[in-house]
């Protein structure tokens, strides 16, 4: 019987081990490769952020309308922005491509799937960053034009254009991603005609009184002095 | 700016005699209205100019020829003209030129579409006749008199002039964006006292109508829109000889719906700023400005008064600094921010806007223009509160005093464009010190 036993405890062991041994390169070639794309994101980041900064590509950004200020921006320079963003692309891609060299059926799949998920999550990075860069042009440009139409609540209107603007930006990029499209699509409804009921109800019962003394105060506001000046 | 590779040749139909003395072009687009009255006008003053019944300096016009450079008026523009010309019909030289889908989309602030097209076909017609002088007016004013041609023509026959910039009459209210803005930074950057150098009229010399078809501004993105400013800049930076016509009132035939305050703003500011950065090499080295002669005598005018809301000009200003003082941060240095602050808590009868202060703001805004630390629209449209705010200040300066006093005024505000110009210099030479 023992002889049974001793069997049994070395054909397990002889697994265990075999398995080790099977896994072991995987874990060396995960670390060689995490090594490599750390060393390979530093180096990248460098050598763009060198680059973009011969090339003046700050200024260039700004002049484009493409600078880096703002509300969600988490640097004041483009290139530091992008040289940043390649960095952690390549750490990212380093850590797939290791997890791939597993000799391990759960984070090869997750790998995979991230790999096939990558595509869409650079597009929701695109409608994100373009969504953004218009809602604040929008609201930028609504905000100047109603102070010079002399609306006294020309921010309200401003930050409305940006903020649906950039929802709407969200809301495509989380879809592109799949993330809660039912969802999404159901919040949106409900939030617009929320806000068409609201303003219904408002004028219609509970604060036609505001609205009423809105509308007026917009009405005695001073009539646009141009009227009669020629300014040219 | 960049060309928009337009074609700007004009196809000018050839006259029957190959040389004249004097050219007189009209720029019409459907102005039926006031067409009749500019052409007759046109016709008695060059008439008067011939018989020596007006002055040309002791001289009379020998042979002269009319320009007529309709922008394809639908409104028969062109046979009023001739009807009104009568028997001078005969000396008429129509002269057409490209026309493009889009002029009549982008409407300038003058409302003559097409506008740099037409004054290059004009001037190639008249170079084509080989004038010494050649005169430009347009098609849409009410308040043309014959004296006109002779006021425009006169001090380049006969004084040797180049160029001849009217002298309109107007009220101290009006034109203040020119009062404001364009004169007093035109003064301080090209060193000449051209004090309405936006208008769509002048008289020119044969080597000045030379020099403007030899000029790379035709095809730019803005011509169509800023030609006008840009040849009396072309004339004040060239070192041609300048001086100034009184000519009375101007009051203008509207074409289509007029523009609003911050698209005008926009055009016109920005193709003066537009016009900063094709001559840096000119404007960075003069140093003050000399008085621009004013050729013949001031006719009489009454001028009414414009209904202004002062108090509606301050609210604007301060509902400006309320929610733009942010976008404003982008081109102006704290200190003026500091400024503009203190203005918002003064009654309205002691609401000044220090002309210091003014001049050191548009620098401001040209050099944020050139820097694009906004997109240029944005920037420009931001000013229209500033400009506002100062007009509201200026007409309280000005509202007690003689005429003569707020000319005094905006010599004052000119001198300050003056002082401050090293400001604009400085900054322009290192803008890293831009925004400290």
């Amino acid at each position: 019987m023992w002889q049974q036993v001793h069997k049994i405890v070395n054909e397990a062991s002889s697994r265990i081990a075999t398995g080790i041994v099977n896994f072991l390169p995987g874990v060396v070639v995960l670390l060689v490769i995490l090594a490599v794309s750390v060393l390979l994101a530093f180096v990248a980041r460098y050598v763009i952020l060198r680059a973009l900064t011969s090339l003046d590509f700050d200024r260039h950004a700004r002049q484009i309308g493409l600078s880096a200020h703002t509300d969600w921006s988490v640097t004041r320079s483009p290139s530091l922005l992008i040289a940043r963003a390649v960095q952690w692309t390549f750490l990212v891609l380093g850590l797939l491509i290791g997890l791939t060299a597993l000799d391990a059926t759960m984070p090869q799949q997750f790998a995979l799937s991230i790999f096939g998920y990558f595509p869409h999550l650079v597009a929701a990075a695109l409608i994100l960053i373009v969504g953004g860069l218009l809602a604040r042009f929008v609201g930028r440009a609504v905000l100047i034009g109603a102070v010079n139409m002399h609306i006294q609540s020309a921010r309200v209107l401003s930050l409305t254009a940006k903020w649906l603007l950039f929802m709407i930006a969200a809301a495509m990029a989380l879809d592109d991603i799949g993330i809660g499209r039912s969802v999404l699509l159901l919040a949106f409804g409900i939030l617009f005609g929320g806000i068409v009921l609201a303003i219904a109800i408002a004028v219609g019962l509970g604060a036609k009184d505001v609205v009423s003394r809105a509308i007026e105060r917009q009405l005695r506001e001073p009539s646009k002095p141009e009227d009669t000046l020629d300014h040219v | 700016m960049t060309s928009t590779g337009s074609s700007s040749s004009a196809e000018a139909t050839k006259p029957a005699a190959t040389t004249a003395e004097l050219a007189v072009a009209i720029a019409s687009y459907n102005d039926v209205d006031t067409i009749g009255d500019v052409a007759a006008a046109v016709r008695s003053g060059l008439e008067e100019a011939s018989d020596g019944t007006a002055s040309l300096g002791g001289a009379s016009i020998v042979e002269s020829r009319i320009l007529l450079a309709d922008g394809g008026s639908n409104d028969g523009t062109p046979q009023r003209a001739r009807e009104a010309l009568g028997p001078a019909s005969a000396s008429l030289m129509e002269v057409t030129y490209p026309r493009a889908a889009g002029d009549l989309l982008d409407v300038p602030y003058h409302g003559r579409p097409a506008r740099a097209r037409a004054l290059r076909a004009i001037l190639e017609g008249a170079h084509t006749l080989g004038v010494k002088a050649c005169v430009v007016i347009d098609g849409g004013i009410r308040t043309v008199a014959p004296g006109w041609i002779p006021a425009l023509a006169g001090p380049v026959l006969e004084g040797g002039f180049d160029y001849v910039s009217p002298f309109y009459a107007r009220h101290p209210y009006e034109g203040a964006l020119t009062k404001g803005i364009v004169y007093p930074l035109f003064r301080a950057l090209y060193g000449v006292r051209l004090r309405q150098p936006a208008v769509g009229e002048f008289g020119g010399s044969a080597r000045l109508v030379e020099a403007y078809l030899d000029a790379d501004v035709w095809d730019l993105d803005s011509a169509q829109i800023g030609i006008d400013l840009w040849l009396a800049a072309g004339a004040a930076a060239g070192g041609f000889k300048l001086c100034e016509a009184p000519l009375g009132r101007r009051t203008f035939h509207t074409r289509g719906e007029a523009l609003d305050l911050g698209t005008t703003l926009v055009q016109v500011v920005g193709t003066l700023f537009a016009d900063l950065e094709g001559r840096v090499d000119v404007w960075q080295r003069v140093r003050g400005s000399v008085p621009v002669p004013l050729i013949g005598d001031p006719p009489a005018v009454v001028l009414e008064t414009p209904q202004v809301n002062v108090e509606g000009l301050i609210e604007s200003f301060r509902l400006g600094y309320r929610e733009l003082r942010d976008i404003w941060t982008w081109t102006m240095p704290p200190k003026s921010i500091v400024d503009l602050r203190r203005l918002l808590d003064v009654p309205p009868q002691r609401f000044r806007l220090d002309d210091d202060l003014w001049a050191r703001i548009v620098y401001d805004f040209a050099l944020g223009y050139r820097l694009r630390v906004l997109p240029r629209d944005h920037l420009l449209r931001s000013l229209t509160p500033l400009y506002l705010g100062w007009l509201a200040s200026m007409i309280l300066q000005v509202r007690d005093v003689p005429p003569e006093g707020a000319d005094a005024r905006i010599e004052q505000l000119a001198l300050a464009f003056e002082a401050e110009k090293p400001y604009l210099v400085s900054r322009w030479r290192w803008p890293e010190r831009f925004r400290t």
